[in-house]
């Protein structure tokens, strides 16, 4: 790891000043940094600002300090009995000690866990632009189906991001131009020829907290998660789902896309007909039409099509 | 044969690489000297700082078996690093942590002897390689050798560290909390929780693992919740309390939790063992007991490559109804 500055700071306002880049619970920046493929010159500890609360908002909803620890939102009450598919989704992924460190903030800046991201000896797009990308005709299992570009097939590991864009969360930020907001859909970036660049937060912005818009209490929710092993792993297919206010089936995937992938074609075709195991089959075809695998992970094609269908079964 | 130990006043054994005429401080660390961590060498360093001449270790080649030092009048210098396995148990120190004291003369000064783990004080050692020293004895006539072994790791520095003179980067002296006890140790920013407990502090009992924070190793509790220590900044833990697998017993009762890892065979090897502990000590707080697949689930951060995981599952639900 190359030496850094370390600095801490009380608040946003502080940190804003410091610039530099934030550091909350680590747990991926850290990590990059060990393995050299990210390299910082200041780290801006940002983890005792005031932004650790959960605060119900004026007309209904929740709003998620950016700081929040990932294992104290999936625990909260408000959380579990009104967004119920936000606490399964955090609680599948990491370990309790990584959901102890890492914050809401944090979790949506995480980064692709694809191999050829990782190992600075090989080329990556994402991490040194104009390189190539490895896992194109490499070894590829745990890549994208959608999305991607010929530039980068790597996918957005988050689970707890996925169920925020059935949730259609707002991603609320500060930042050297004033405060600003994004939702979800917009917040992360499909590769096109820009895979260095992961999301839409500008260059010295802070996410400060996450808005979840009001939602019916008890609402049905799943999160499944498929993966190579029971737990402690990433997820090769995940799915999201609820059933809004209004009967209306919202769907949204994870490990098939650069960013977490909400299945509007599949929502579009459910609108208004039966609950059923064909339509819901339909549905999933409508979504995978234009899906494209690689050597050694088309198979997630047709897994994720079975997972939207046990989704929709689950719910219904 | 019972080995017997060098005692200070006795005169040293001979051994290969010390030189007649100067002072020798001579360091035994069997198991964890490894060149190839920066975290050791920086101590190393740091630890040769401290000493009265000024000697500055520049790097050490693990194949040839040197260590350079350079000494700001005379330049480098380059001493041989002692590879004797037999030397231990010539000193009748072997298994234990060990650093003698040699004057020009052979005869051991200074001596701290311990199991390992145990820090003699650098201030101490210091002072007795002042009065091994003659009046008017040069630089360059100190030796340091190290057995397999780094003096850093045998000795930690536990005072005056602020005023170690300041080369890295953003290097500084912070207080962390460990086991309700505050110690001062000077780190680089780079420095992890993880990597101040072991190298700096000697508690050796939490692990390394992967370093990455995927294998659980090296859990510790921070602010009382279990997280992956290799992973926290040092700097990030200041003012925050640290809870170590040192940190749960009561004197030399054993934490329950402890008891039922012996009592269901919760382990093999013991290296992940630390780690399951004190993440098992969390969970039975979190309240995640309530069948062994809630075990496994709320445990799935702590790897064990030996497979002890029926005997841990086994200990946790134990220890969940003490």
């Amino acid at each position: 790891m190359n030496s850094f500055e370390y600095k801490r700071a009380t608040s946003v306002a502080e940190a804003l000043k410091e610039g530099g880049t934030f550091l909350a619970g680590g747990t991926n920046l850290i990590d990059l940094m060990k393995y050299d493929v990210e390299s910082h010159d200041k780290l801006v500890d940002v983890t005792r600002l005031p932004l650790s609360k959960i605060g119900e908002m004026p007309g209904g909803g929740l709003s998620i300090g950016a700081l929040v620890r990932n294992s104290d939102l999936a625990a909260d009450a408000r959380i579990v009995q009104h967004y119920g598919v936000l606490s399964k989704a955090i609680l599948q992924g990491a370990s309790p000690q990584l959901r102890n460190l890492a914050t809401t903030g944090g979790n949506l800046l995480q980064r692709t866990r694809c191999y050829y991201f990782y190992d600075t000896a090989l080329p990556c797009n994402k991490r040194e632009p104009g390189s190539g990308c490895g896992a194109i005709g490499g070894f590829n299992r745990i890549h994208a189906i959608l999305g991607q570009s010929d530039q980068c097939i790597a996918v957005h590991p988050s689970d707890m991001a996925v169920a925020m864009r059935v949730l259609d969360a707002v991603i609320m930020i500060d930042g050297p131009k004033g405060k600003r907001s994004l939702h979800i859909a917009d917040f992360h970036r499909l590769p096109g020829t820009t895979p260095n660049i992961d999301t839409n937060l500008g260059k010295g912005e802070l996410i400060t907290s996450v808005a979840l818009p009001h939602i019916a209490t008890h609402t049905k929710s799943t999160y499944i998660k498929v993966r190579d092993r029971q737990s402690y792993a990433f997820g090769l297919v995940t799915c999201a789902a609820i059933v809004d206010q209004a009967g209306k089936f919202r769907l949204a995937l994870g490990g098939v896309a650069h960013k977490p992938w909400r299945a509007t074609k599949a929502e579009d075709f459910l609108l208004g007909k039966p609950k059923m195991a064909e339509n819901f089959r339909a549905a999933a075809e409508l979504e995978l039409k234009e899906a494209h695998g690689y050597e050694h992970n088309s198979f997630k094609i047709e897994l994720a099509k079975r997972v939207i269908v046990r989704a929709l079964t689950e719910i219904s | 044969m019972e080995q017997v130990e060098i005692r200070v006043g006795e005169r040293a054994p001979s051994f290969e690489g010390r030189i007649e005429g100067q002072t020798t401080v001579l360091a035994f660390f069997p198991d964890e000297w490894d060149p190839s961590r920066p975290a050791q060498v920086s101590a190393y360093r740091e630890a040769l700082r401290s000493l009265p001449f000024g000697a500055q270790l520049l790097g050490v080649t693990h194949d040839e078996q040197w260590l350079e030092l350079d000494t700001a009048e005379e330049g480098p210098i380059r001493f041989p690093l002692v590879q004797n396995q037999n030397l231990a148990s010539t000193f009748g120190v072997a298994g234990k942590q060990a650093v003698f004291v040699i004057d020009p003369e052979g005869v051991v000064r200074w001596s701290h002897v311990g199991p390992l783990g145990t820090t003699p004080s650098l201030d101490e050692l210091t002072a007795s390689v002042q009065r091994a020293q003659k009046p008017g004895v040069s630089r360059r006539t100190l030796l340091v050798t190290a057995a397999a072994a780094s003096l850093a790791l045998a000795c930690v520095p536990r005072r005056s560290f602020a005023d170690v003179p300041q080369t890295t980067k953003g290097e500084r002296s912070i207080t962390l909390n460990v086991n309700g006890k505050d110690i001062k140790v000077a780190v680089d920013p780079r420095t992890t929780v993880l990597d101040a407990l072991r190298e700096r502090m000697g508690l050796t009992g939490t692990k390394k693992g992967c370093d990455h924070g995927q294998c659980g190793a090296c859990t510790v509790h921070l602010d009382g919740r279990r997280v992956n220590s290799c992973l926290v900044l040092a700097m990030q833990a200041e003012g925050q309390k640290i809870t170590t697998i040192e940190g749960i017993a009561h004197g030399d009762q054993l934490h329950p939790v402890q008891t039922a890892f012996i009592e269901h065979d919760g382990f093999q090897c013991g290296y992940c063992t630390p780690g399951q502990i004190m993440s098992a000590v969390a969970l039975i707080k979190e309240g995640h007991t309530g069948s062994d697949d809630e075990i496994r689930e709320w445990m799935s951060g702590n790897i064990c490559r030996c497979g002890a995981y029926p005997g841990i599952v086994a200990a946790v639900k134990e220890a969940a109804k003490k």
